[in-house]
């Protein structure tokens, strides 16, 4: 039990910790391919630490929602982060909830934050709103039938499980395809959630083009610390995923200081490493039309539908 | 040259009330009655084909008491000039209007009810323009009657603007303070969900009274605050300045300081146009083209500074003349630093050529349509993207453009892509043109020294292709040598209209992809 709960809060310490670092390295990735220094990686640690001691200011025309939203997004989605292995295969907290809870975590998240983005009465907060629900409902249907057919790769749709699976190669080698498809349209999700090139800018200062950052305008000091925490968080949970999912070797499957320690270390090169694909992909593609997105995230959607299909095809 | 302004005068004959060459621009003046109509047919007639570039007014008080309205026409082919004028004597406040024949003069109209307190009788819109509605009434402050220095009490006051009302129609309100540096303007949208129904432009608000300070000064003391008019735009402002003084005074410029003049011209366009380029792209979140030609334009920047000891180029032409000159290791120096950015520019324009989803953003985003174009007389890059090829370095040359032929790229596609590439081509035909001169220039003098003083009431006009498109300055003289009206046109009071005919049908976030393509300044509009 005690040790349980001391995996429990390693793991958040490792996902609060991790997740500015995160950032912080695409943004350097960004800087190097465009000839530039760049600020240093862990420039996101003392951005974090000068917003949470500015003063925040509230709009008056705003409701409860407003100050509750930060908090209701950095829990839930800190909690979305304790459902994801990370560096040790068995998370103690996977009983709690499979797959499809951590998709709806993320979701309760956003949208409180769709409804912060209307409470505060700004056209950008709104026009940001209108926009992220209109992400977040092209996108849902493409997470959901690609955690499908990851689900019926690996016979479960509990995380632990699927990890543990995949890491001894069991459905994977007999039919890889089902996964291989399911990696990709997840990964164009991961972008679309997290609000990167080519769906939304996180660097713009343009209003009128941005998606998350409008609605997160008006806020200020711990409660923007909050906000901006939470998205980076979210990133690393995607990434998290990602890469345990589809690449789980390394990740400790006892719960001995050897294997931790070696799958701490695997954790984070294979995170950065996506980071830096990450960066990289920034780089080459220019911003989508708004509405093209729907295009993005269908082929993303086809792209799961593909993998289901496939894995009954190959199974009968 | 001036066949078609002898067709005119045929089609009119009689009519036209008294005839006159100022400095090689011929002149007709003509009965209030008759302006409309005659707009008409020049606007319309097949053969003079003429777009209205300059509306203006004076004051002639203490001389004469009598408001002169000055319509200066460019005719089919942009190279024939020619300026009509009507005469407000007395207590005349009222002027017809041509807004409802020629669109283009919607704007200058309102600009003249403004600052002179004359109105346009049959405008369209006789809403405030430049007078924000916090200024007192009666207040016109480029009449002779105000004085320069007058302090403007505050008062209370809306802005009615244009209202699409509906179900589902949402007013959306950006600026005049914006989230990045930019200058103060405010863009007012009607939106149905995403896409833009309209756009109305209110600007202004950085009215500093640039034409009226000008009338405090000597005909020799302008140029610092010609230069000052719209900072990105310096020597194309303080070019078109001194050409129309130098005019004036009778100067003949040396032939070396007019070479210099225009590397100069060039210089300023290749740091705007480098910018240019990589701002569009950043707009859609194609950093790497927008970190390249930040370089690039910083090498020419600081280019700019060792060569005359400021960014900006600022300080470097003075009325006769120049005030620095080039040694020749000064233009090896520049040749140098144009051959290692033009591969580099070269390599860049191929990856900007192939990438398809920087095309799939810049096609088609914010059309400007020929005839739209040509209705607002559009200038610079933007005409020359929708089909207009007018550039006053070919037109009517200034400077030593006469012994510098330009080639003029022309586009008919009218959108975002088609005004990057019209820079593009420019940076290459500028760097060409600095090179040309570097071999055609020789040494000799950079300055002569004004030994006469200008007839009161004598004008001249100048046009400067600055790097934005056509810059206008007409200048009248006062008693000693003063400046008794300065009229100044910087390209974007004419564009920024346009850009709310640009926006429709596009959804609300690519406008500031389009608003960029554009990149108007708001200083040099709101004077």
């Amino acid at each position: 039990m005690f040790g349980n709960i001391c995996l429990i809060f390693l793991q958040m310490v490792v996902i609060l910790g991790v997740s500015p670092f995160v950032v912080g390295l695409i943004r350097k990735v960004k800087a190097w391919l465009q000839c530039r220094k760049g600020p240093s990686v862990f420039q996101p640690y003392a951005d974090l630490r000068k917003i949470f001691c500015k003063e925040a200011v509230i709009p008056s025309t705003t409701s409860w929602i407003f100050t509750i939203t930060p908090y209701i997004l950095f829990g839930s989605t800190l909690a979305a982060g304790l459902l994801v292995p990370a560096f040790f295969a068995d998370m103690p907290l996977g009983f709690a909830g499979n797959i499809i809870a951590l998709v709806y975590l993320l979701a309760l998240g956003t949208f409180f934050l769709i409804l912060a983005g209307l409470d505060a009465g700004s056209a950008f907060g709104g026009m940001g709103s209108s926009r992220e629900a209109l992400v977040a409902s092209v996108t849902e249907p493409a997470m959901i039938l690609s955690i499908f057919a990851i689900g019926l790769t690996a016979g479960s749709t509990n995380l632990n499980t699927i990890v543990h699976r995949t890491a001894l190669f069991q459905g994977v080698t007999t039919d890889p395809a089902p996964h291989l498809l399911a990696l990709g349209a997840l990964f164009i999700v991961a972008l679309a959630e997290t609000g990167r090139v080519p769906v939304d800018n996180p660097a713009t200062h343009l209003e009128l083009t941005m998606i998350h950052e409008a609605m997160i305008l008006d806020y200020s000091g711990r409660y923007l610390a909050l906000v901006e925490w939470a998205a980076s968080m979210k990133l690393l949970v995607f990434l998290s995923l990602l890469v345990n999912i589809f690449a789980p070797w390394g990740i400790a499957v006892e719960a001995t200081a050897g294997a931790m320690t070696l799958g701490l270390v695997a954790y984070l090169v294979k995170v950065s490493a996506l980071a830096v694909v990450i960066g990289i992909l920034e780089c080459t593609v220019a911003k989508l039309r708004l509405f093209r997105l729907s295009e993005l995230l269908g082929a993303a959607f086809i792209l799961a539908l593909l993998a289901v299909i496939f894995f009954y095809m190959f199974r009968g | 040259m001036e066949t078609l302004f002898k067709k005119f005068m045929a089609q009119f004959e009689g009519r036209v009330l008294n005839v006159r060459h100022c400095h090689g621009i011929p002149v007709a003046n003509v009965a209030k009655e008759d302006l409309s109509m005659m707009a008409r047919y020049i606007h319309q007639d097949k053969a003079m084909h003429g777009t209205l570039s300059l509306l203006w007014a004076v004051d002639h008080r203490p001389c004469e008491d009598r408001y002169e309205l000055l319509y200066l026409f460019t005719l089919r082919g942009y190279q024939e000039w020619m300026v009509l004028t009507i005469d407000l004597g007395g207590e005349e406040r009222v002027f017809p209007s041509i807004t409802p024949v020629i669109h283009a003069a919607q704007w200058y109209e309102r600009e003249i009810r403004d600052m002179f307190g004359l109105i346009a009788q049959g405008h369209p819109d006789l809403r405030r323009l430049v007078r924000h509605e916090h200024w007192p009434k009666g207040t016109h402050p480029l009449r002779k009657t105000y004085a320069w220095n007058s302090v403007l009490t505050r008062e209370q006051g809306e802005y009615s603007f244009n209202r699409i009302e509906g179900e589902g129609v949402f007013e959306v309100a950006v600026g005049p303070i914006h989230a990045g540096v930019i200058e103060p303007g405010h863009f007012r949208f009607s939106v149905a969900g995403e896409p833009v129904m309209q756009l109305e432009v209110r600007h202004f608000w950085k009215h500093r009274g640039v034409e009226k300070l000008f009338e405090q000064k000597l005909l020799t003391a302008g140029v610092p605050l010609a230069e000052r008019i719209s900072g990105d735009t310096t020597v194309g402002h303080a070019l078109a300045y001194c050409e129309a003084v130098e005019t004036l005074l009778g100067l003949e410029v040396p032939l070396r300081a007019k070479y210099l003049r225009c590397v100069f011209l060039e210089l300023e366009r290749l740091h705007n146009h480098l910018g240019d380029v990589g701002a569009i792209c950043n707009d859609v979140a194609f950093t790497l083209a927008h970190a390249h030609c930040g370089r690039m334009k910083e090498r020419i920047m600081q280019l700019n500074d060792q060569l005359t000891g400021s960014r900006f180029l600022r300080g470097i032409i003075d009325v006769g003349g120049m005030q620095v000159d080039l040694a020749p290791q000064q233009f090896s120096q520049l040749i140098g630093e144009l051959d290692t950015i033009q591969p580099d520019f070269t390599e860049l324009e191929k990856i900007l050529a192939v990438n398809a989803s920087l095309k799939d953003r810049l096609e088609t985003t914010g059309l400007l349509k020929v005839r739209t174009a040509w209705d607002h007389a559009a200038l610079g890059y933007v005409a020359r993207a929708s089909g207009m090829d007018r550039d006053l370095r070919f037109d009517r040359p200034f400077a030593a453009y006469n012994l510098l032929p330009v080639k003029v790229p022309r586009y008919q596609e009218g959108d975002v892509r088609a005004r990057m590439q019209v820079r593009i081509d420019e940076i290459h035909e500028s760097m060409r043109l600095i090179r040309q001169i570097q071999s055609d220039i020789r040494p000799g003098p950079i300055r002569v020294e004004p030994t006469t003083m200008p007839q009161p009431g004598d004008w001249a006009l100048s046009g400067v292709e600055g790097w934005r498109g056509e810059i206008l300055y007409f200048v009248m003289a006062g008693e000693d040598g003063r400046i008794h009206r300065c009229k100044i046109r910087d390209p974007s009071f004419v564009n920024w209209p346009i850009i709310q005919q640009a926006v429709m049908g596009n959804i609300i976030p690519d406008f500031p992809l389009i608003n960029k393509s554009f990149n108007l300044s708001y200083a040099g509009n709101d004077l």
